[in-house]
């Protein structure tokens, strides 16, 4: 699924990025690539989305999260 | 008690590209027995943007410092001199230490993707260059903000890898202390910057800036001076990436490196970039005796304070009229808030100020002569208007500061995003054009919050399209005279007219001159919500306005005095210079010779284009200038009003063959096109530079004359 499609709070792991290669690598450089968690904290308006990664926390375009490629982090007790 | 640092003078003008004067680590006597360094050592600030870094530099060099913009770029940079004495860094001699710092644009990375951060990588690269030259030592305060540990440790080791003595400087320690979703959360300051030290085998500095006194700016003293004297190395930075000349080649070189090779070699740093952040996470946890989980397994969300103001402000429905709510604020704040203290300083220019130096010119012998003139109407009549304009910059940048520093721009830029992609632009391109409306000045002074040089440009273009308050004026008298029934309608029209030429001239230009400025991605770092500190803000206020008045000010001042020369001297009739009739002089030579310039507007006639070229000058006083030509008072009740419009419709109508009403409207939306005022120019030329200046005067007045072209040669055939 990508990031629009996961519900506010999600636990998610970010499992492709299909950005252009710069944009991608800007990206990864701020911390966002795949393999990295994170959560969604925020829906906003036009379909943006802000998660938490780390402490930081992105404010992402609509365009832009549909490009990014998350998945469920499922947690054990 | 003394403040640790302090400036308490200025060293010469420097860039990141200026070699820094010649520098001995040994102190020299000067006549009054206190030993100074005779050269600076050069401190270059290097952080990622909203790491702290303008507050570490405004603690650092306090009054002392000054904004220039980078060579041959229209990137501001701020320099300054970060002064310590002796007794501060507990040493035998009686010396004073000076280090001429600068303050670096924010960067994410070394590989640059804008002319901001292009500058920081230029810098790096200077230094690294000039590193092992005893005459030009230099160090680089890399600014590490403790709540994004991993993507400031990622720049940290690109500034490594270029061999630059290195010094970290920890900040946001109170936010990380009582963050709950980082890393090392709620690790306390000392032990986190232990753990780093013992990591990176660097110094590491915890600082707290709004701190002067104990903000650990004395112990980063220590260690820049330690550290110009003995360089130490970043441990475990791979010294270069297997596939290509790495970053340090290319910063070194300044060249464009291979993007793919890159990504290669910066996975190796965000490898090392975890390592560390684990080694960190350890040290921390056996520090404070707690059992910590690995750092991936313990990053459980919890809401944070920003969160929850977050859940309001960036609201699908809530955030934009709040967006809007706060630029209207910022609105208010430049027209009605700063208009009494515009008032009052105008009042005591045009009065005690104005009738003191006629007094003081009369005494002299020189009362009633050009002289006087020159000075009363052409010197004064400037200074006063630099002097009015400062109090609507200084609410401005005070407002953009307080904006900035609690962390709503970066949210602002967010919410306002969709609106500004069609031209290509920034989110945060949306806020000063808006205040344009109020005033094209400040709205060009907030251009600064945008983070790519080429996206202040652009909007820097765009602003003076803008329909300000003192064009309303215009609009007033010109719909009221030749539209009484429909004077509103056609206001609110000339409004409508100013967002579709925006959004026309942006798209032009975005196709003619900034295909290189496009709609990227969005992806803000949203910084935590603060409290703005006071002290900061006064004193990045202060010196913004300082650059302005001495920036711009000089040019609205000459322009000033170039205006009343031309009002001054005859260019017909036996008259004495400063006492010419406006019909006579060389002014008025020239509105009779620009006028068949305007006669296809429909406008063609000498009142209007003397009025034109006074609101070349400021558009308040175009009102006046119609009044004058006409020889009636300027309007201030409806019976004078009204002989000010039959004036106006007499002479419209015949420049126009009769159609009176299609010509006005050209002249409005002409008003409306082309330069708001010298001001707007001087700061143009300011923050931008004089080709683009020009530029943009050229195409404002081609385009204002097509428009009402147009608008005439349309409107008389309806």
């Amino acid at each position: 699924m990508t990031l629009p499609e996961s519900p506010l709070g999600a636990e998610l792991r970010v499992t492709g990025v299909r950005l252009s290669v710069a944009d991608a690598f800007r990206l990864s450089e701020m911390g966002i690539r795949t393999g990295t968690v994170a959560h969604v904290t925020q829906h906003a308006a036009f379909g943006g989305r802000v998660i938490a990664v780390a402490g930081s926390r992105y404010a992402l375009d609509a365009g832009t999260a549909a490009l990014i490629d998350v998945e469920s982090v499922q947690r054990h007790p | 008690m003394s403040s640790p640092c302090s400036a308490t003078h200025e060293l010469p003008r420097m860039s990141c590209h200026d070699a820094a004067p010649a520098s001995a680590p040994a102190p020299s006597s000067d006549r009054s027995g206190t030993a100074t360094r005779p050269a600076a050592l050069r401190v270059l600030l290097v952080g990622g943007p909203n790491a702290g870094k303008s507050t570490l530099f405004n603690a650092l060099t306090g009054a002392r410092q000054h904004t220039t913009n980078a060579p041959g770029t229209t990137v501001e940079l701020a320099t300054g001199t970060w002064r310590t004495t002796s007794a501060v860094l507990d040493q035998a001699v009686d010396s004073t230490i000076e280090r001429a710092v600068v303050d670096l644009p924010g960067s994410y990375s070394l590989l640059a993707r804008s002319s901001d951060e292009q500058v920081t990588a230029d810098a790096l690269r200077e230094l690294a260059q000039s590193s092992g030259e005893p005459a030009q030592p230099g160090v680089v305060v890399v600014v590490l903000d403790a709540t994004t540990l991993a993507r400031s440790l990622y720049l940290l080791a690109q500034v490594a890898e270029t061999g630059v003595p290195l010094v970290v400087a920890l900040t946001m320690l109170d936010l990380a202390a009582t963050a709950t979703d980082s890393p090392t959360a709620a690790t306390e300051s000392g032990t986190l910057a232990a753990a780093l030290d013992a990591s990176l085998g660097i110094p590491v500095v915890p600082v707290d800036a709004r701190n002067r006194a104990t903000g650990g700016l004395r112990d980063l003293a220590r260690a820049v001076d330690d550290v110009a004297a003995h360089p130490r190395l970043v441990t475990g930075i791979p010294a270069h990436a297997p596939s290509c000349g790495c970053v340090t080649a290319a910063v070194r070189e300044g060249s464009l490196p291979d993007l793919s090779l890159e990504l290669a070699h910066a996975e190796t740093l965000f490898t090392w970039v975890e390592q560390v952040v684990e080694q960190v996470t350890t040290r921390c946890a056996l520090e404070s005796d707690v059992t910590r989980p690995g750092t991936s397994d313990r990053l459980l969300h919890r809401r944070t304070f920003s969160d929850r103001v977050d859940a309001v402000l960036l609201n699908p429905w809530a955030g934009i009229p709040v967006f809007l709510a706060v630029v209207w604020l910022l609105f208010e704040l430049t027209t009605r808030f700063a208009a009494p203290l515009q008032g009052l300083i105008g009042q005591v220019v045009d009065g005690p100020l104005a009738s003191g130096v006629t007094w003081l010119l009369g005494l002299l012998g020189l009362g009633d002569t050009w002289v006087q003139g020159l000075l009363v109407d052409g010197l004064l009549v400037g200074v006063g208007t630099v002097l009015t304009f400062l109090p609507v910059m200084a609410v401005m940048f005070a407002a953009l500061g307080v904006l900035e520093d609690s962390g709503y721009l970066a949210r602002a830029a967010f919410v306002a995003d969709r609106a500004m992609r069609s031209v290509g632009l920034d989110g945060r391109a949306l806020l000063p054009l808006i205040v344009g409306f109020g005033c094209n000045l400040p709205a060009l002074a907030a251009t600064r919050i945008l983070p790519h040089a080429r996206q202040r440009l652009l909007t820097g273009l765009l602003i003076p399209l803008t329909s300000c308050s003192a064009r309303l004026t215009v609009y007033v008298l010109l719909a009221s005279a030749f539209f009484p029934a429909h004077a509103g309608t056609v206001i609110f029209a000339m409004y409508l007219v100013s967002v579709f030429v925006v959004l026309g001239a942006g798209l032009v230009l975005r196709v003619v001159a900034f295909r290189d400025v496009r709609a990227e991605p969005l992806i803000l770092v949203l910084p935590p919500y603060q409290r703005p500190h006071l002290r900061n803000l006064g004193m990045s206020v202060r010196m913004r306005v300082g650059a302005f008045a001495t920036g711009a000010g000089k040019i609205i001042v000459g322009t000033m005095l170039v205006v009343w020369v031309l009002m001054a001297l005859p260019a017909a009739g036996q008259h004495a210079v400063g006492d010419v009739p406006v019909a006579d002089s060389l002014y008025g030579r020239a509105a009779s010779g620009i006028a068949p310039v305007l006669a296809p507007a429909g406008f063609g006639n000498d009142h209007a284009s003397a009025a034109l070229i006074t609101g070349f000058v400021a558009k308040e006083v175009v009102v006046g200038s119609f009044a004058q030509s006409y020889a009636v008072a300027e309007p201030g009740g409806s019976a004078r009003q009204g002989s000010l419009g039959e004036e106006l419709r007499a002479s419209f109508d015949e420049s126009s063959g009769g159609h009176g009403a299609a010509a006005a409207l050209a002249f409005m939306v002409f008003v409306l096109a082309y330069t708001p005022c010298v001001a707007a120019l001087a700061e143009q030329r300011r923050l931008f530079g004089w080709r683009p200046t020009a530029s943009a005067l050229a195409a404002q007045l081609a385009g204002a004359w097509v428009l009402a072209v147009l608008v005439f040669q349309v409107g008389s055939r309806l």
